[in-house]
């Protein structure tokens, strides 16, 4: 008699733990799957994400950086070069004197720590959420001003700018107070 | 282009002879006075003329002028009006009198009238603290201090100085 | 040494010169006090009052003149408020406080008061980086400011002083090191302050603006980004730099440069580099015995004709009359053939090999080797002459102008200075100033009268007697004699060509100052035989080859009888026209008349000169080889031209007027297919058949060491040598030079650190008892027909070494002749006229020239004086010229209604 009651104890449990799994199978078998269709789809970045950089530009398109090369200097991976170039009302990229005549970013030193972007005083140079960087040659691994550079906003110009002058006459823009 | 040693060789003349040779250079602000009466301010051209007259580089000859604010590179009023708003009279109501009396003559601080007459200035310390407000008056000649001036005061001697 | 005198620096016992800045006093113990308008080669200011420390003195007891005691020590009174360190010397048991926190305090609101209008653009300042305001105010500055940040001063930011030099006058902390440089130092007060107070701002009224051949150095000083250089305006950041050590080869002075340099993309004016490294730009580096801290501005800017565009990259080949590309075996193959011509080699008769002071020893070495190898003719390609004199009368080893002063004469015989030799002028002037007695024998007025005791005037082709006459003093009784008023019936001839003057009253009537004038020379002359030390430099103004020699021989004998030879100090330095003409000279090749050489021989091979394009009537010969940076003149013609390295891309050695042997290194990579010098010569010479050395600059230097006697015992190493004297510091009392010295330097960042080498002066030969003689130099034979046109120097010329340089191009202004208004009446020119009157220069056997006339008592009467390396060329005094007016180019209907 125990032997009898054991089995079908055993058989009851046998059937009832399927039943659970099974359930659990039928449930997911509806449920919205977790994975993505990437490329297709993509699924969006932590608000801290450090993906590519992106150069700014201010609202009427002349461009943020101003060529100071602290982004440089600041790197520890040695991954961002640039070269400056004076700036003329006739042929203005960016308020001030200076402008970056050459900036490039290899992106297969850069390490995505974010000092570039500490280090700019004009907020020029930020870490982006494009996380896509996959070469075929290193030398696409490097990155020009052209490849950086926000699109012009809505309602501005493209750089250079002929402007008037004594109008941009501030690279970095003005501060209330320099302990801010 | 007129050259002070065509207007006023005599008195040219007269100022070098006063320092020996080798000093020529002692004559730069007795000559720069002389440019300035000629026009109410010195001239570039005049600048040069003087640093040739005495031997010294046109620059050091601007830094001269330029160190004394009664030297003008700029054109002005025939009657330069120069109110002192330092501190202390500052204290005794210069800012406001200046105010009034820009506002009265129709002018802002360093313009000119339109009649070329008047031209009035703020400047620093002109020593007369304890009667301010105050002003000097640069003439082609020299300065006239007026001290204790309502703005009454200083629009009617503008009235004078106009008539004058 | 001066008197010693003992103070107490932050607890640290010191002992510093008496009359040293406590300033001066604290660096030689380590104690950095900030400054930022202290400069150690300038006056004190204490303009910026940022060194503000705490001095006490000690209390004398005004009965017994001891100090009073107190608690056995000295009682000390400290003033009540802080002094400023950089203005007060050190005194006898002075105690000064650096670091107390009332000093502290101060440093901070001077800072704060400093930043009150600069517009803390560091991002995008050339300065920033190596900005002593940026550092300090770090060091010592508050982190914030109390002063509103919206009533900053808000100034022009983009001031042009001129084509090189800009000034932002934000930035500007009014310090005044710039206009005291350009007052004090360079004798050229071309830029000052303007208004005062707040409103102060630096002005410059000169035509053209900052018109100051030196002006380069006030970016170096300034102690702010307020002067940058237009040559390197947002060039690069200081730290991306490496630095480069190099000389300059401009001149004989040899200034110790640095080239900072950085791998590039974009390459500047239209440079060839891409990616690769480019010169940024040329700095001084620090050598107290040779340049100090300056450089002009030609050594400053003019190294960019090494990256000009038109550099030559390949080897060219004549072909069917035109000169075509070849590779370099091509090349060699057929110059060799070329030169060889009819003869074996070895014995190459006909051979003519020219090289140029442009090149370094070890080139000229080798062109030596090569022609005595080939059996041909080496000649230096030079217009000047007397070099073999200076082996045994040149300056002595332990030269050092910075250490004459008082007791010490020094004579500059047919030269300005200021144009052949700014370096050379500043620190002569700098000599005079400390008490130097100064004489300048000169055909026409120069920039050094000013500063000289003794101002000596001789017509143009009697210098050589002149010098004779200060060594001579049988000759000079004559003159005095000659110049008395009762013997003015006697032609004598001395009397005549002197008239010295004292600078400041420059006689007007020549009659009356005659006996003055020979007096004048005879004083002068006893000066010179009385000096403890004589040093005599010696030009080319209004010379060629044979008046160079004769010159250097007079003055050569000069310094023999008056024994001011072979002691430091003492000897006859030659103002070469080039970089290392003394190192031809010291390696065996001499200045050779080019018309009758290139004469006699039918195959030339011409390295880094230009003699056709000087002197286009030089007979051509059969086959010619050029070795050269550009297509010149002398390139066009040649049949093989070899592109050569620019000193930039190469490393070697300059021997300099003071013979100072000093190495310079290489700073960018060679351009193209282009070799060193030394090397194209060597391969040549295995063609011909010969060994020579020519793998590398150093074998061949080691060669040289071997073979040339003076340079016995030098190697590379020893040049590179460099120790920790180097005394900074305008020391007034010349022997104080050694307790101002300081490695470090007052300036952070910019590149006068030298660690690359100060050089090694040349021993000099016994002296021959030729020499010791004095013998009368014959006067040059000049007709007296018409103008006698000579040839003089300007700084800035049409040469292929300045032209490539976009900046100076625009200070070289257009070609000009110099003519005393008694000839321009005559001639019927107008003087006084704006523009300047355009003549037509008329020289016998030369093409017809035109230039603008620059009419004043400057050119003596009966001279035109002709800027060499403007257009026509004229490589000595040429009488029988004459001059023509023309019409101003302007009206061109007009000129070409004028005769040809």
């Amino acid at each position: 008699m125990p032997d009898v009651l054991r089995g079908v104890k055993i058989a009851a449990t046998a059937v009832r733990e399927v039943a659970r799994g099974l359930n659990m199978t039928f449930r997911s078998m509806f449920e919205k799957p977790v994975t993505i269709s990437y490329p297709e789809e993509k699924r969006p970045v932590r608000a801290r994400f450090r993906g590519r950089h992106d150069l700014n530009r201010y609202e009427n398109g002349l461009e943020k950086c101003i060529g100071c090369a602290l982004c440089a200097a600041a790197c520890p991976a040695d991954a961002i070069f640039v070269e400056a170039g004076e700036n003329t009302d006739e042929q203005r990229f960016s308020p001030g004197e200076r402008y970056a005549r050459v900036y490039e970013i290899n992106m297969l030193r850069c390490i995505f720590c974010g000092y570039c972007e500490d280090a700019c005083p004009t907020e020029a140079i930020v870490l982006g959420d494009n996380y896509e960087l996959s070469f075929t040659d290193r030398r696409n691994a490097i990155y020009t001003k052209e490849m950086l550079l926000k699109p012009v906003p809505a309602g501005g110009q493209p750089t250079p700018q002929t402007t008037p002058p004594g109008v941009y006459t501030r690279s970095v823009p003005a501060m209330n107070n320099p302990s801010d | 282009m007129m050259m002070l040693k065509d207007t006023y060789s005599a008195e040219i003349e007269a100022t070098l002879a006063k320092y020996p040779p080798e000093n020529k250079r002692a004559a730069v602000m007795p000559l720069l006075h002389l440019a300035q009466r000629e026009n109410g301010y010195v001239t570039k051209s005049a600048l040069y003329e003087i640093a040739d007259l005495c031997g010294v580089a046109v620059t050091e000859v601007a830094s001269i002028m330029g160190f004394y604010t009664l030297y003008h590179d700029q054109p002005g009023g025939k009657y330069r009006l120069q109110v002192c708003t330092d501190l202390p009279c500052a204290l005794r109501g210069a800012n406001e009198f200046l105010e009034q009396l820009c506002a009265n003559v129709g002018v802002k601080v360093g313009e000119t009238t339109a009649d070329g007459m008047i031209t009035i200035e703020a400047v620093t310390c002109l020593a007369g603290c304890n009667k301010a407000p105050m002003f000097q008056v640069q003439t082609g000649e020299g300065l006239e201090y007026y001290e204790n001036q309502t703005v009454e005061s200083a629009v009617a001697l503008i009235n004078d100085l106009v008539k004058r | 040494m001066s008197k010693q005198v003992n103070l107490t620096i932050d607890n640290q016992a010191v002992t510093a010169a008496e009359g040293a800045l406590i300033v001066d006093a604290a660096k030689k113990v380590g104690i950095n006090i900030p400054v930022f308008c202290y400069h150690p080669k300038l006056e004190p200011a204490g303009m910026c009052r940022m060194c503000l420390v705490e001095i006490g003195r000690p209390v004398i007891d005004r009965a017994t003149g001891a100090p009073v005691m107190e608690g056995g020590k000295p009682k000390l009174q400290f003033g009540p408020k802080l002094e400023t360190s950089c203005t007060t010397p050190v005194s006898e048991g002075m105690v000064v406080i650096t670091n107390s926190e009332k000093v502290k305090a101060a440093r901070k609101d001077v800072v704060e008061f400093l930043l009150t209008s600069h517009p803390l653009d560091c991002p995008v300042c050339d300065k920033g980086g190596e900005c002593p305001l940026q550092n300090l105010t770090l060091a010592h500055g508050p982190a914030t400011s109390r002063f509103l940040f919206n009533e900053k001063n808000h100034n022009a930011k983009h001031v042009p002083l001129g084509d090189l030099i800009y000034l932002d006058r934000e930035r500007c902390i009014q310090c005044g090191r710039c206009v005291r440089f350009q007052e004090k130092i360079a004798g050229d007060p071309v830029i000052g302050f303007y208004n005062r107070g707040r409103q102060m701002e630096i002005v410059t009224f000169s035509e053209p603006g900052f018109d100051s051949y030196f002006s380069g150095n006030t970016t170096d000083i300034c102690p702010v980004g307020a002067l940058t250089s237009a040559d390197f305006r947002f060039g690069a950041r200081p730290w991306e730099m490496k630095a480069t050590a190099s000389i300059c080869t401009h001149c004989a002075v040899g200034c110790n440069l640095a080239f900072n340099v950085r791998r590039e993309v974009g390459g500047k004016n239209g440079s060839p580099s891409k990616g690769g490294i480019v010169i940024k730009r040329a700095l001084p580096r620090q050598n107290e015995a040779v340049n100090e801290l300056w450089i002009c501005d030609k050594g400053r800017f003019a190294y960019q004709y090494s990256e000009s565009p038109t550099r030559l990259a390949t080897p060219l080949v004549r072909k069917d009359g035109e000169l075509t590309p070849a590779s370099w075996d091509v090349a060699l193959e057929y110059a060799a053939e070329g030169l060889l011509g009819e003869s074996k080699p070895g014995q190459a008769k006909d051979l003519l090999v020219i090289g140029s002071g442009r090149l370094a020893n070890e080139d000229l070495f080798t062109l030596r080797k090569l022609a005595e190898g080939a059996g041909g003719q080496a000649a230096l390609y030079s217009q000047s002459g007397g070099g073999d004199l200076l082996a045994q009368v040149g300056a002595a080893p332990g030269t050092n102008l910075a250490s004459l002063g008082k007791g010490s004469v020094i004579l500059v015989v047919a030269s300005d200075l200021h144009e052949e030799a700014p370096i050379w002028f500043l620190r002569v002037k700098q000599a005079a100033e400390r008490g130097a007695t100064l004489i300048v024998a000169a055909g026409r007025p120069t920039r050094l009268d000013r500063y000289a005791k003794y101002v000596i005037r001789y017509a143009y082709g009697e210098e050589a007697q002149i010098v004779a006459a200060l060594g001579d003093s049988p000759r000079r009784a004559e003159l005095v004699e000659a110049a008395k008023p009762a013997a003015a019936a006697k032609p004598a001839a001395a009397a005549k060509l002197v008239e010295a003057a004292k600078p400041a009253a420059a006689a007007k009537t020549v009659e009356a100052a005659k006996p003055a004038a020979a007096a004048r020379l005879v004083e002068a002359a006893e000066a010179f035989g009385k000096a403890e030390n004589a040093l005599v430099f010696f030009g080319s103004d209004g010379l060629g080859q044979s008046g160079a020699q004769s010159v250097a021989q007079a003055c050569a004998q000069l310094l023999a009888a008056t024994r001011h030879v072979g002691r430091p100090n003492n000897g006859l330095i030659p103002v070469w026209g080039r970089a290392n003409e003394q190192g031809g000279w010291e390696l065996g090749l001499k200045a050779a008349n080019l018309q009758t050489a290139l004469q006699a021989s039918t195959t030339a091979y011409i390295v880094a000169a230009d003699p056709y394009g000087d002197d286009p009537s030089l007979p051509a010969p059969s086959f010619l080889v050029v070795q050269e940076l550009f297509l010149t003149e002398t390139a066009r013609r040649a049949d093989v031209v070899f592109p050569a390295q620019a000193f930039t891309e190469r490393d070697g050695s300059f021997t300099s007027g003071e013979r100072r042997v000093q190495r310079y290194y290489p700073a960018t990579p060679a351009l193209a297919d282009c070799r060193p010098d030394y090397a194209i010569s060597a391969e040549l010479g295995q063609h011909l058949g010969l060994k020579l050395e020519g793998r590398s600059a150093a074998a061949i230097f080691a060669q040289i060491a071997t073979e040339i006697p003076a340079y016995k015992g030098l190697t590379y190493r020893r040049l590179a040598e460099t120790t920790n004297a180097t005394a900074i510091g305008a020391a007034k009392d010349p022997r104080d030079a050694e307790e101002r010295r300081c490695a470090d330097l007052y300036y952070s960042g910019a590149g006068y650190e030298n660690t690359q080498g100060l050089g090694v002066q040349l021993p000099l030969q016994t002296l021959s008892p030729a020499l010791s003689k004095p013998a009368a130099a014959p006067a040059a034979q000049l007709s007296k027909t018409g103008l006698l046109a000579v040839p003089v120097t300007q700084l800035y010329d049409l040469g292929q070494t300045v032209l490539p340089s976009a900046l100076l191009r625009q200070r070289i202004g257009e070609a000009w002749v110099g003519v005393n208004p008694a000839d321009a009446a005559e001639a019927g020119i107008e003087a006084g006229a704006a523009p300047a009157a355009i003549v037509q220069v008329v020289l016998p056997g030369k093409p017809e020239w035109r230039a603008a006339a620059r009419i004043d008592e400057r050119t003596p009467r009966g001279v035109l004086l002709i800027p060499r390396s403007m257009g026509l060329p004229l490589n000595a005094p040429l009488p029988g010229a004459s001059i023509r007016p023309v019409v101003r180019r302007d009206s061109q209907e007009a000129a070409s209604q004028q005769p040809a």
